[in-house]
């Protein structure tokens, strides 16, 4: 088979797993967990986007927030339907990336990952302080479901499938176009893209407001699955979380995100029940691949692959 | 509230929250100076001292003046295993150590919430004494703590400065391939580098935990403070780390006391952004290029 | 002849399996959730305990008997890590992979909302911890969830008064309390009950893992306070507190209505616990904490054992008497029977009472005996008891 053609064919495979599997289980839960890795994957591809323009963001759920608070809001407090509150939250989300974008994506590689991880802890801590609007510790509860008839996890999977097609399809056509390029160009040799013509900082800024609105979609479509919202959620740690699927998955491509995305969503639910061993494994497993593999399970799928093809060369090429 | 008792209060409170502080980030910026890693398990070391503090006094009744350097000693002894195993993977690759000593930092957690299951226990105090400079309070156990962090200053910068493999470990921190050309031992270094720095963070554990209390889950509050201590002074400057742990000491004396705790945080988290953006390599810190 | 002789030992080998399988032993899911991880991890783990303890014994025992079965007790633990969103997943998952009809947990008002929203509508009995009123009060129309542990809106008045009665130099009170979900509703809602018998309140909030608590200390003492509140503190931090409290030279009273972990306090504070009035409910001392806690200990070592293990033992009981009562493991008719155990005495803390109803529109609060005690000599000392 050529390569197109059988491109397609995977894709037609993806496609008909990810929308047909939901069909073979009556199980709620893994209905659930399926849930979870398309929201998640969302954030995570965004944060990708991030990454690929050189900057490892460790407050990208503070923009999940920004997207769930304010869309929880604008529901609850202010009667909006739900499509507002969307708008709302990746609005909210991408004006404060649009203010802070600016300075912050100035700094340089260690000093922006500590920026960012002190201001995920700001505002998480805005949003404890000001429990009037925000529930503070305690969150809101019973946020609605966005449209009646999404009550069930398995219709809200495909809910969410829709988005996240389109989050992350957003995500791999921007990677793969001449935008995209220009990304790379900035990540590889910043002070050479920027004498090849690319206004650097200006693309940063870009990108880094339009995957905070991504990220503030995932934020928003979480919040009214899980129908809670509080500041835990979107603290330092989890943004870490989003950072390690990128890490774990291989930070070279969009495809390194939804594996490891894949990976971190379902372990612990996995192993919700042996915490301690799950987070002493789940270190090692952190320690192993940034001390032997960097290039995350991608790098290793990879190097399996060209092992297998140098003990079984095929003809076909 | 603000009148000479209540302030001089906050000034001797202050002196005690920055010996503290300063021995804890005395460790985190060497290990970042020599080796160029951002040690995330560095509370954990920390945590592994009080434990060591913990089980000579009460377990095998040694006395404190016996318990403390034998028991600090020997964290940093047995944590030359974990430089073996662990940390040489990571020296001048900054980006992975930050990811790969957070996996270390919740092994070694984790493991310990097993080994020592999660309550917490008390060190005996080292006195319960307090002395009064009119009416103003000074604990003497704070004020032995402050004389160990001043004496580890000292003697540490005594080595750093006075000594061969001190004048190793600032040339490796200047430049890595020109001290190697020189005939410095890279490998012999960065243990002994390694070496001192946990030796610190253990002392500072120890001391943490006889203030406060032991737990396995003693380390994430140092790590956070020697970050920001770090970040304020500049990493890699051991002045730095010294002055960065009084202005952490300081302000949260100060602000903390006339205007509460969140304000305290807020100002403290809202210093460490600004200068991040304006000076990121600190007060006294060195741009790298 | 033969086919029929082979047809009757056939029949005979089988009797003793029929027989069998009629007083075969069945398995009986329990659901816990708690915090197993990130700082609550205390709790959890003591609600763990507690339960296991609780569900070997009655194992032991021969397990429990209803709808003519003897049924088996298997504890299926889950992690909620403290969070709403946590405790919810913890739910679903018991509630729809392991098929529980009961869950036990979890220990914090955040996890408890998250989880009685799925819990309910499952018609799932969920016997909680967590002081939110929430919890016990809002709109659902038919709740299957109890509250096992008492909250301060239960106990605060009667002891607030105490204070009044017997501490009349007390007029202000500062509290500390955590900017969490424990500090912003705990502390408000006890602060209001001081205010309601004429106390000057002042609230300290900090961020959950501070240990240096010296600088707010100050400050309050600088506004002449007369006595130190703990409300809903955990027990290392309150120890912390308290011996920061005495090192700075604090003579007045220092009292904690919540909690209660007087064990560890004592432990962390040593000398500086001497006087610490606290609320208490169960008493080591006592024929039920004699027997308990060399079972713990040989189980899971020597060390401060948390005041939430006898709690959760004792809801393990409480439990299987109501599905004993009700002969059966049908929700409703097991909540049928809860509701009517006023009176039940498990041996942990005496008689027990069903209360609520005025607080929170129901009568599903656990409430039992309680104490005031005040440590004295490095040992607690009954000041007072209220019975509800």
């Amino acid at each position: 088979m050529t390569p197109q053609p059988r491109q397609r064919l995977l894709w037609i495979v993806a496609a008909v797993f990810l929308i047909g599997w939901p069909w073979l289980t009556e199980d709620k839960f893994l209905h659930h967990v399926g849930v979870l890795i398309v929201i998640t994957s969302i954030a995570a591809a965004s944060l990708h986007l991030i990454i690929r323009t050189g900057h490892v963001s460790l407050c990208h759920t503070a923009f999940m927030g920004f997207g769930a608070y304010g869309s929880t809001i604008s529901v609850m407090q202010f009667a909006m339907p739900w499509p507002v509150g969307l708008l709302v939250g990746m609005g909210l989300a991408a004006g404060v990336a649009a203010l802070i974008g600016p300075i912050v994506l100035r700094l340089t590689g260690k000093y922006f990952v500590l920026i960012t991880f002190l201001l995920g802890e700001v505002v998480r801590m805005a949003i404890v302080e000001n429990a009037a609007i925000t529930g503070g510790s305690n969150g809101i509860f019973n946020i609605p479901p966005p449209f009646p008839f999404l009550t069930n996890n398995r219709a809200y999977y495909y809910f969410a499938l829709a988005f996240a097609v389109l989050g992350v399809g957003f995500c791999a056509r921007l990677l793969t176009s001449e935008f995209g390029r220009a990304m790379d160009a900035v990540r590889e040799a910043e002070r050479l893209a920027e004498c090849s013509g690319v206004p650097v900082i200006r693309l940063k800024v870009t990108v880094f407001i339009l995957a905070c609105a991504l990220a503030g979609m995932a934020g928003s479509l979480q919040a009214h699955y899980i129908r809670f919202v509080g500041p835990e959620a979107y603290s330092g740690f989890q943004s870490l979380n989003l950072v390690v699927m990128n890490v774990i998955g291989g930070m070279s491509s969009l495809w390194g995100a939804m594996l490891g995305t894949v990976f971190m969503v379902t372990l612990p639910e996995l192993l919700r029940g042996y915490v301690n061993l799950q987070q002493i494994m789940f270190g090692a497993i952190l320690f192993a691949t940034m001390a032997f593999l960097p290039g995350g399970l991608i790098e290793a799928g990879r190097r399996v692959a060209a092992f297998l093809r140098s003990r079984w060369p095929s003809t076909a090429s | 509230m603000f009148n000479a008792t209540i302030l001089g209060q906050v000034f001797v409170n202050a002196v005690g929250l920055s010996a503290i502080y300063i021995l804890v980030a005395l460790g985190f910026t060497l290990l970042f100076g020599i080796m160029r890693v951002v040690n995330f398990a560095h509370g954990e070391f920390a945590m592994l001292g009080a434990f060591a503090l913990f089980h000579l006094i009460k377990d095998w009744h040694w006395p404190w003046l016996l318990a403390l350097p034998v028991g600090v000693t020997a964290v940093a002894l047995a944590s030359l295993l974990l430089e073996w195993l662990v940390f040489r993977w990571f020296y001048q690759r900054m980006f992975e150590s930050m990811i790969g000593l957070l996996g270390l930092n919740m092994m070694m957690m984790f493991g310990a919430v097993l080994l020592w299951d999660v309550h917490e226990r008390n060190i005996p105090a080292i006195s319960n004494e307090v002395l009064m400079l009119g009416d103003i309070i000074v604990p003497v156990d704070r004020l032995i703590v402050v004389a160990i962090a001043v004496a580890a200053l000292a003697l540490f910068y005594a080595f750093i400065r006075g000594t061969r493999a001190g004048l190793a470990m600032r040339a490796a921190a200047q430049d890595l391939e020109i001290a190697e050309t020189q005939g410095v031992d890279t490998r012999r270094i960065y243990k002994i580098a390694f070496f001192v720095a946990i030796l610190l963070a253990a002392l500072a554990g120890a001391l943490w935990g006889q203030i406060y209390a032991v737990s396995p889950l003693l380390g994430e509050r140092p790590l956070l403070m020697a970050f920001i201590v770090v970040i304020l002074g500049g990493m890699g400057s051991i002045p730095g780390a010294a002055l960065g742990g009084l202005l952490l000491g300081f302000t949260e004396s100060f602000v903390g006391t006339f205007y509460g705790a969140a304000a305290s945080a807020f100002l403290t988290f809202g210093v460490v952004i600004g200068l991040l953006i304006v000076r990121p390599w600190g007060i006294l810190g060195t741009p790298e290029a | 002849m033969i086919g029929k002789f082979k047809l009757a030992v056939l029949i005979a080998a089988l009797m003793p399996v029929a027989l069998g399988a009629a007083q075969a032993q069945e398995t009986l899911k329990i659901g816990g959730i708690g915090p197993l991880s990130g700082g609550g991890t205390a709790w959890g783990l003591a609600a763990q305990r507690g339960m296991e303890i609780a569900i070997e014994e009655i194992n032991r025992g021969g397990g429990v008997k209803a709808e003519g079965k003897t049924w088996k007790l298997e504890l299926v633990m889950y992690d909620d890590q403290y969070t709403g969103a946590g405790g919810k997943a913890a739910a679903e998952r018991l509630v729809n992979q392991d098929k529980v009809k009961f869950i036990i947990g979890p220990v914090g008002s955040p996890p408890a909302l998250g989880v009685i929203s799925v819990t309910n509508p499952a018609k799932v009995i969920a016997l909680t911890n967590g002081y939110a009123p929430q919890i016990l009060k809002n709109d659902t129309k038919d709740p299957y969830n109890f509250r096992i542990y008492p909250t301060n809106i239960e106990f605060g008045p009667p002891l607030i008064k105490w204070l009044k009665d017997n501490a009349p130099e007390v007029k202000k009170v500062a509290m500390l309390a955590p900017n969490d979900a424990v500090g912003q509703s705990v502390a408000g809602a006890l602060a209001e009950d001081y205010r309601k018998q004429g106390f000057e309140v002042t609230i300290e909030l900090f961020e959950r893992g501070i240990k240096e608590f010296t600088p707010l200390i100050l400050r309050m003492m600088a506004q002449k306070v007369d006595a130190f509140e703990f409300d809903g503190n955990s027990p290392g931090d309150a120890g912390l507190m308290l011996k920061q409290i005495r090192q700075a030279g604090f003579k007045g009273k220092v009292i904690q209505i919540g909690g209660p972990g007087s064990d560890e306090i004592i432990e962390i504070a040593g000398a500086a616990a001497e006087g610490f009035l606290s609320y208490g409910v169960f008493d080591w001392d006592t024929p039920a904490g004699k027997k308990l806690r060399p079972i713990y200990e040989q189980k899971y070592g020597k060390g401060i054992i948390n005041q939430f293990m006898p709690a959760f033992y004792h809801t393990v009981f409480l439990l299987v008497d109501a599905i004993k009562r009700a002969d059966s493991t049908d929700t409703d008719k097991v909540r049928s029977a809860l509701d009517a155990m006023d009176g039940f005495d498990a041996g942990i803390y005496g008689p027990v009472r069903w209360t609520g109803k005025d607080s929170y529109g129901v009568n599903r609060q656990l409430m039992f005996t309680y104490y005031l005690a005040e440590v004295k000599d490095g040992k607690l000392v009954t000041k007072a008891k209220f019975v509800p």
